[in-house]
């Protein structure tokens, strides 16, 4: 089933159109990448998911229940981290908690077992100061903490990691890592290494429009690969390789690099062959010859060219 | 109704971490205490002073418990009031301004449950300041001029203490509709300007719910009668139910 589905939604402020006809679905038990340069529209597609914002047109359904603005009652399935999380600065946080079990109507007994155990997994626990003197990065796990208290079948995180140092960046994605397979994820980061690392989908929008969606694998095998690098000891080698005539047909709109180039082919077996052969005539040893593997970065940038 | 309870006693919490309840509690405790001080002593010190200047003649007579209603009416009225609505301005101007209630929304509050508890709670809380600021007046009152009459005592207190809430009413719209503490403020301030100038039409005067801040003291010595207050009483309890349906179908509209 799929936990949140969006169909053909469309946002604009004033003038300024912002989601321009956008449609995806999320599976359940997946970690959703959700990618897009500053201002594509990652954040109004995720506050519109949440009631927060009124979509233009389309419509957008959680569980298989439409969102409606201002009603919350899709809510109760939706853990939510903005980006950046505001919290009451005169609370601690095991009163923030309670509040929160509260108003989602969680038991006085499972608040309080489930409130320690997620703050021992977000490593709060312990911690007795109130928010008010917080660091970011404590506010970014309070944050986990709070969207996950009554179990969402979604949680959504709006650049959950954007903002924090290496090392704050590795426990927010090692906890994401952790719920990944109890709760649905979507996460919205425009740090592509992250979502290598732990995403299992993503979706990349740029100027409000899908550009590109599907899993990491359906993605990289799509775009197979079609550069070959190959790097030389010295200048005159790589001149007497480009010179010959066996691998004219690739270097047309070859990209050099220093002693480097990389050639863009189709037929990359057809490629290889020939590159060794000359390599070999020619009695020219690379120091390095390497199939270019599609990353999420090379995807990333041709899809928001 | 959980939830209502639950965010009611975050509202407390805010109030007392934040000091607004001591710092109201205190502001109306001084203008409790003040006012009847005022009343008793100022003919002595405008005494002291026409003392030091013989050719000035000041004739002012004997103080009494009215003039400490008098004075008590217009120092809450004024002072108390501009105190309420300061402290008061952040209610929903700072939550929706600074987004801690976003948080509280996406848990599945619903957002007439927000206006609900934040006009319950800052009732509350008036409620009890101005229950302790007549407390002091009365005491003092009491003291310095022993018993006296007083007529209509609970609809005297009863008017301002519904017309504080009518600008609480004000404050959370305002806070509302423009998610800024200054717009909140500029909207009840401006409110109360409106109010003073229709007060310049004799015809409309019954009417207004200004009145109930203003001719309290009027109303205590029974100068006044229960028929002149009740139009003015029923505008301003409609004036806060219309506002607080305001808000809710405002807040429910309103993109965050």
């Amino acid at each position: 089933m799929d936990i949140l589905r969006v169909e053909n939604v469309s946002k604009s402020f004033g003038g300024n159109k912002v989601i321009d006809g956008l449609s995806f679905a999320v599976p359940e038990n997946s970690v959703f990448g959700f990618l897009g340069q500053n201002g594509a529209g990652k954040t109004t597609t995720m506050k519109m998911a949440l009631g927060l914002l009124k979509p233009d047109g389309g419509e957008m359904y959680i569980c298989g229940e439409q969102v409606s603005c201002g009603q919350t009652n899709t809510n109760r399935h939706i853990g939510y981290l903005p980006d950046v999380p505001e919290f009451y600065p005169y609370m601690r946080p095991k009163e923030y908690l309670r509040l929160c079990g509260e108003i989602t109507g969680l038991s006085n007994d499972i608040i309080k077992s489930r409130g320690a155990e997620l703050l021992a997994l977000v490593g709060l626990e312990g911690v007795n100061k109130k928010i008010g003197g917080f660091s970011r990065g404590m506010k970014q796990r309070l944050g986990i903490a709070q969207a996950l208290l009554n179990e969402p079948k979604l949680l959504i995180c709006d650049e959950p990691t954007s903002a924090l140092d290496p090392i704050g960046r590795k426990e927010i994605l090692d906890i994401l890592q952790q719920v990944k397979g109890k709760t649905t994820v979507v996460f919205s980061t425009h740090i592509l290494s992250d979502v290598e690392r732990i995403c299992d989908r993503i979706a990349v929008i740029s100027k409000g429009r899908l550009v590109l969606s599907g899993t990491i694998q359906e993605l990289k095998a799509r775009h197979r690969a079609d550069g070959l690098t190959v790097e030389f000891a010295s200048p005159g080698d790589l001149d007497r390789f480009m010179g010959d005539p066996h691998v004219a047909p690739y270097t047309e709109g070859a990209a050099q690099n220093g002693l480097g180039v990389t050639l863009h082919v189709n037929d990359m077996a057809a490629a290889q062959t020939a590159v060794i052969e000359t390599l070999a005539q020619g009695r020219i040893l690379p120091l390095k010859l390497e199939v270019m593997e599609p990353t999420i970065e090379s995807l990333f940038l041709e899809v928001t060219k | 109704m959980r939830a209502y309870a639950a965010f009611c006693n975050k509202e407390f919490m805010e109030s007392v971490r934040t000091y607004k309840l001591f710092i109201m509690g205190a502001v109306f405790l001084l203008l409790g205490m003040m006012s009847p001080l005022l009343a008793r002593f100022t003919p002595a010190i405008l005494e002291a002073v026409a003392g030091e200047m013989p050719e000035m003649v000041i004739i002012i007579p004997e103080p009494s418990a009215y003039d400490s209603w008098l004075q008590f009416f217009s120092n809450i009225g004024q002072m108390g009031l501009l105190a309420l609505v300061i402290v008061f301005s952040g209610l929903t101007a700072g939550e929706i301004g600074k987004g801690t209630v976003i948080n509280m929304l996406t848990k599945g509050l619903s957002r007439g449950t927000v206006i609900f508890s934040k006009l319950s709670a800052a009732a509350a809380i008036w409620t009890v300041c101005y229950l302790l600021s007549i407390l002091a007046a009365f005491a003092y009152t009491a003291y310095f001029w022993g018993a006296h009459e007083t007529h209509h005592v609970f609809l005297s207190f009863f008017s301002m203490w519904l017309y504080g809430i009518l600008l609480i009413a004000f404050v959370i719209f305002g806070g509302i509709l423009t998610a800024s503490i200054y717009g909140s403020m500029l909207l009840t301030g401006g409110v109360v300007v409106v109010m003073m100038l229709i007060n310049i039409l004799p015809g409309a005067r019954p009417y207004n719910p200004i009145t109930l801040s203003g001719e309290n003291a009027l109303l205590l010595t029974a100068q006044r009668t229960v028929s002149d207050f009740a139009p003015a009483l029923i505008v301003c309890a409609a004036l806060i139910l219309l506002l607080t349906a305001g808000s809710v179908a405002v807040f429910n509209k309103k993109q965050l």
